[in-house]
């Protein structure tokens, strides 16, 4: 899947270095934003349903706790109803909310570990190691990444940690780009010029003066990429390659696909927590990228 | 001279990242548990082993990995993509059949995108901030939010099956036995709906990408110098900013012609939609290997020629470039 | 509720419309009411007159004579990969190729042989020698006549070499005759009764000599533009959308077939095949082609039908595979132990619906020659199963968790995995922790039948007409860790289970080898490598205005010849 562009314009050039007096105060610049403000709001309250699942839904999410098909709000106990086994779903999307996020936030790191790692390494060393990396990217690049994790997922067997893995994998090359255009921007800068003439080592220079001011994309990026890795897993759990053993909302959609015409309620509802989740940390990159953008005007 | 020997080079460079693939992608494929003569078996529901060897001995699987891996190689330097013995037909023949359905669909997909997306980021960019931005964003976010498989089906269920307007699924009506321009409109209401949805997606994307670039490309000091001078908005629009603005929106472009191939995977199911996609994955559950290679070939040949476009476009539309 | 024949507690079966149409009343494997030779049209006109004062007008009646003409359309899902089934045992290829190629005998709807393209069949008295009498006057859709010796072919290069069930059945065929043109005697070294139950189209497929002698056979073009006797003529195979089937205007069996056109659609998506059934763009889907919930919903509608007879002769049964080696499987308490913790009739409801019925043995109860009623129980019983646990010595940690397991399923839809869920549970309640694993179809394979790494796998089994043909391979101890799909998965050696199988696949008397299977039954009933859960019962989804669409108990994998419109200029 492509991610989305952000806010501000794709050109990496307009991703300077931030002011050091700008860069405080950035948090109350992004909740100054409308759409900074409710994606801060939305996140938390999905991080803390998250974290609050195994305390307000102590029983295993995957129990058959009722009938059948129970419709939502006819029983009480059960304000989301029951799915085709018997399932509590509000259960299950408290629950999913811990797995979904688990999957793409593992996702996520793996991606701007790779992302970062390699893109701050050709970008700044260049030469061969540069032009390695260059090919690594291409090739990742020529393979549609979904189907790419697709066969990951299916050769492999699908669990948390696979599918985690394979949308890492697959996701990595443009946060690599984005960054070591960055670096390579910033090794000819004055800052890094300056660092080397004062006798700093590599490590040093990369640590203290690329990294923290080629952060700003990535930052916005990682919002965008938690984003599309929960579609991404529900997407695979759709295809039929997710997980069995954890209540993920991709599962959950994709085991009320069969029923959707009579029992619409069981995939609709988690689609609609997958829609609410993306959504808000689509909201949440946006308002960091105009919070982190040195042009708006303050 | 000098062109031909960049033509030349690019070619060699072409020849070398199709082998590079090849090769990978053939050691990777081999990774996955089980082969293309085992999905058979299970699929059969009973084999003896006296029919899996013969499977096995047809289908050339029996003899060891680098015979097999230097027999492929050779079969590419011929332009010879294999043949798929599950299919019973050469890999060449498969893709070519499949292609112009998948290069409507995403062709349409993509086309109706980028015309509504640009159009609809650019209303958003002039009103930035007001009432159609705020609508118009709100809309991107949600179309790229929506699960795509959650929204073609109820897209199917809605225009399907309860309004009964279009079509369910495939390509046309087989039964029917239309053709020419009779055929051309069966063709067209089955693509509705897929391209529809689709569309939805690609289009979020355009949108955001327009409007973002046209708010940071009017805020640049030449644009603001232009307007000082008293130059109208239309010229603006056509003669500054609308080059600056072609630069991202053709990479986009670029990024998504490169995932022509495979990139509707989802889409194509939900639509029965008879496209690459959904040709390769069934491949890679048949573990059909050669069909896949031949697939993932075509899709990283196509990305290295649709980046070498996309870079001679940009020379073409930003002169600093071509000095760099 | 009413709970009739169908098998499913449901208020669709209190109307005597609705149940009507599932013809299951006419199901009677026991008491023969309608002669053999009855037709179909007459039995049901008859028994619809007998409920005259409860029917609504949407009750169609039969016409006496059908009406030629009308498209079919008919989904095919998964898309064949073969289009003979001589040369694969697959059923995509089984239900298309049925209707370009006739079986030697045809069955009626009671287990009843009829006459296919064999008039007339004699087995000897001792068993070893099985005449067939060919009818005359057939021609291959070539033009070509149809002869014995197509027979004699088929049997020598094709059946014995490559067909996975046929090669079993006919390994004990040394010489086959053909003194004329129209007779074919084949000779047994040893007797082989099971082979009479695989003679129709599906089991014994006959392909022209004439296109197939001498030729690569595996890879021989006419495998995917096939050539046969049969009621319609392959017309074209638009891979990944749609195969077509044109009518065979000089069929043997005169008038028939009624329809003009069989087009199969490939429709990967469960909610689109639904969708295309619904709004009438396909009139026919056999083998369960939507979700149980779906077909529910659309059996309420006017114009389509639900059915399940037709799929008697496949007596498929749902169990799970126990891998003996492991160390707490090895316990059979353990084995009973879960045997017991499972709600067989909980598990009918939840996960299928309804549909089915509960299995005690792997013999169905529909095979009423050779079902044994009498094996041992295993009721559901959570106290006995905990108690058989602590007394194999699988006592409860402090966590509560007694030992723990993986479980497999068949990759093939749904509802296995919804079976591995339910187990899950079940299994959970009596301490015994299961992770649920899911793969694709080769990994899946190899997995339990190759590298037999696995502990508990949910799949099912066609049984056919003869326990020989297609129960006794889970139990028989050759096929172990060879990586032959769909066979002895457990790893189960029992040698007097083998010598049970050796005597019934011998032996000439056909009383002799009911008992021989009965007791095959008994002994893996008490040793249960393999744990009978469900007696399978598929659906068809037929639009209602479509007649006669059952002819016999294999018409699942039977022809289309039969079927009528209604009204076929609405098609």
């Amino acid at each position: 899947m492509n991610a989305l562009p952000s806010a501000s314009a794709s050109d990496p050039a307009q991703h300077a270095a931030l002011p050091a007096h700008l860069a405080r105060g950035w948090f109350a610049r992004l909740i100054r934003t409308p759409s900074g403000l409710i994606g801060s709001v939305l996140t938390l309250a999905i991080l803390l349903m998250a974290a609050a699942a195994r305390w307000v839904f102590p029983e295993d999410p995957l129990a058959m706790v009722a009938e059948p098909f129970l419709r939502p709000l006819a029983d009480p106990a059960l304000p989301l109803g029951s799915d085709m086994l018997g399932r509590d779903i509000l259960a299950g999307i408290f629950h999913g909310a811990r797995a979904s996020l688990a999957i793409a936030a593992t996702a996520t790191l793996i991606a701007v570990v790779l992302g970062v790692g390699g893109g701050l390494l050709g970008g700044y060393f260049g030469g061969w190691l540069d032009r390695a990396i260059t090919r690594v990217t291409v090739f990742f690049q020529t393979v549609p990444p979904f189907l790419f994790a697709l066969a990951i997922v299916a050769i492999v067997q699908p669990s948390v940690a696979t599918i985690s893995l394979a949308i890492g994998l697959t996701s990595w090359p443009s946060l690599a780009r984005l960054v070591r255009a960055e670096s390579l921007r910033l090794r000819h800068s004055e800052m890094v010029h300056a660092s080397v003439a004062l006798g700093a080592s590599d490590l040093r220079i990369i640590w203290r003066d690329v990294l923290p001011n080629a952060m700003t994309p990535v930052l916005v990026s990682t919002s965008l990429l938690v984003a599309n890795a929960i579609l991404t897993e529900s997407a695979l759990a759709f295809l039929g390659l997710g997980d069995a053993n954890v209540a993920s909302w991709g599962n959950m959609v994709g085991a009320g696909r069969e029923v959707l015409r009579t029992d619409w309620y069981i995939a609709t509802l988690p689609g609609i927590a997958i829609l609410i989740a993306v959504l808000a940390l689509n909201l949440l990159g946006d308002g960091l990228a105009a919070a982190l953008d040195p042009h708006s005007s303050h | 001279m000098n062109r031909l020997m960049l033509a030349l080079r690019g070619a060699l460079q072409l020849i070398g990242v199709a082998l590079g693939i090849a090769t990978i992608n053939f050691f990777l494929l081999r990774l996955a548990p089980g082969d293309a003569v085992q999905v058979i078996a299970g699929e059969s529901g009973s084999a003896s082993p006296e029919y899996i060897a013969a499977l096995r001995a047809q289908f050339g699987l029996d003899q060891p990995l680098w015979v097999q891996f230097c027999k492929y190689i050779l079969k590419l330097a011929q332009f010879d993509l294999g043949y798929s013995f599950r299919q019973g037909t050469s890999v060449a023949n498969l893709i070519l059949a499949r292609l112009p359905a998948t290069l409507l669909l995403m062709g349409t997909a993509v086309a109706l995108a980028a015309l509504l997306g640009g159009l609809l980021g650019t209303l958003a960019a002039y009103r930035a901030g007001r009432w159609p931005d705020l609508l118009i964003s709100c809309l991107a976010l949600f179309c790229f939010a929506i699960p795509v498989f959650w929204i073609g089906l109820v897209f199917v269920v809605i225009f399907s099956v309860w309004l009964d307007w279009l079509p369910v699924g495939g390509m046309y009506s087989v039964s029917a036995g239309l053709s020419g321009w009779a055929l051309a409109v069966d063709i067209g209401r089955h693509l509705i709906l897929p391209a529809a949805t689709l569309a939805l997606f690609y289009m979020a994307i355009y949108t955001r990408l327009m409007r973002a670039t046209l708010i940071e490309i009017r805020r640049k000091d030449f644009v603001r110098t232009a307007v000082s001078r008293g130059v109208r908005p239309v010229r603006l629009f056509r003669v500054h900013i609308l080059r600056n603005a072609a630069l991202p929106f053709v990479t986009m472009l670029g990024v998504q012609i490169g995932s022509l191939i495979g990139g509707a995977v989802v889409v194509e199911t939900v639509f029965s939609w008879p496209g690459l996609g959904r040709l390769a994955f069934d491949a890679l559950i048949q573990r059909d290997f050669n069909v896949l290679l031949g697939i993932l070939l075509c899709s990283s040949i196509l990305v290295v020629l649709v980046n070498w476009i996309v870079d001679a476009l940009y020379r073409l539309l930003d002169p600093r470039v071509r000095t760099a | 509720m009413v709970r009739d024949d169908c098998g499913r507690n449901d208020r669709r079966c209190q109307s005597p419309v609705t149940c009507l149409r599932g013809f299951n009343a006419l199901r009677v494997s026991n008491v023969s009411a309608f002669a053999f030779h009855t037709p179909s049209w007459l039995a049901r006109s008859a028994f619809a007159a007998l409920f005259a004062a409860g029917l609504s007008a949407a009750l169609p009646v039969h016409a006496a004579t059908p009406k030629s003409g009308g498209t079919l359309t008919v989904i095919a899902q998964p898309e064949p990969v073969i289009l003979t089934a001589a040369l694969s045992t697959s059923s995509p290829t089984a239900t298309f190729s049925t209707n370009v190629f006739d079986g030697l005998i045809e069955y009626d709807n009671d287990f009843n042989l009829k006459p296919g393209l064999a008039e007339k069949w004699s087995l000897s008295a001792d068993g070893k020698t099985l005449t067939l009498n060919l009818r005359h006057g057939v021609n291959w859709h070539d033009g070509k006549p149809f002869t014995a010796g197509d027979v004699k072919w088929t049997l020598e290069n094709v059946w014995k070499k490559y067909h996975p069930r046929n090669q079993a059945l006919f390994a004990n065929a040394d010489k086959v005759d053909t003194p004329d043109d129209h007779t074919v005697i084949i000779h047994f070294t040893k007797p082989s009764l099971a082979v009479l139950s695989s003679l129709n189209s599906n089991g014994a497929q006959v392909l022209p000599r004439h296109l197939y002698e001498g030729t690569d056979i595996l890879n021989n073009p006419y495998n995917n533009k096939p050539i046969g006797t049969g009621p319609f003529k392959f017309k074209e195979w638009n891979r990944g959308s749609h195969l077509v089937l044109e009518r065979n205007p000089e069929y043997w069996d005169k008038g028939k077939p009624y329809l003009d056109r069989v087009v199969y659609r490939v429709i990967p998506d469960g909610g689109a095949r639904t969708a295309a059934l619904e709004k009438g763009e396909v009139q026919y889907a056999s083998l369960s082609p939507l979700p149980a919930r779906d077909a529910q919903r659309l059996s309420q509608l006017p114009n389509i039908r639900l059915q399940t007879k037709g799929y008697e002769w496949l007596s498929p049964w749902l169990f799970l595979s126990v891998n003996v080696e492991r160390p707490h499987l090895k316990d059979v308490r353990v084995r009973q132990a879960l045997y017991h913790a499972i709600d067989r009739e909980a598990y009918r409801k939840v996960v299928w619906f309804g549909y089915g019925k509960s299995a005690i043995s792997p013999v169905v109860s529909t095979l009423t020659q050779f079902h044994d009623a009498t094996v041992p129980q295993y009721a559901f019983d959570v106290k006995k199963a905990e108690a058989l646990l602590d007394e194999a010595g699988a006592t409860r940690g402090a966590n509560g968790e007694r030992f723990r397991i993986t479980i497999d399923y068949l990759p093939y839809g749904d509802e296995f995995r919804r079976s591995a869920e339910f187990l899950k549970q079940a299994f959970k309640r009596v301490g015994v922790e299961a992770d649920v694993r899911n793969q694709d179809t080769p990994s899946y394979t190899r997995r339990i039948y190759g590298d037999r790494d696995y502990d508990i796998t949910v799949q099912w089994y066609s049984g056919f007409a003869d326990p020989q043909v297609g129960v006794t391979r889970e139990y028989q101890s050759d096929s172990i860790g060879k990586n032959i799909p769909f066979s002895n998965g457990p790893g189960y050696r029992n040698a007097e289970v083998d010598k049970l199988v050796a005597q019934a696949q011998g032996s000439g008397d056909q009383a002799e080898r009911v008992k021989l299977f009965k007791a095959l039954q008994q002994q893996v009933q008490k040793d249960l490598p393999s744990l009978p859960l469900l007696e399978l019962q598929f659906f068809t989804v037929e639009a209602s205005d479509l007649n006669d669409t059952v002819s016999g108990v294999d018409q699942v994998y039977g022809s289309f010849k039969n079927f009528w419109y209604t009204d076929p200029s609405k098609h």
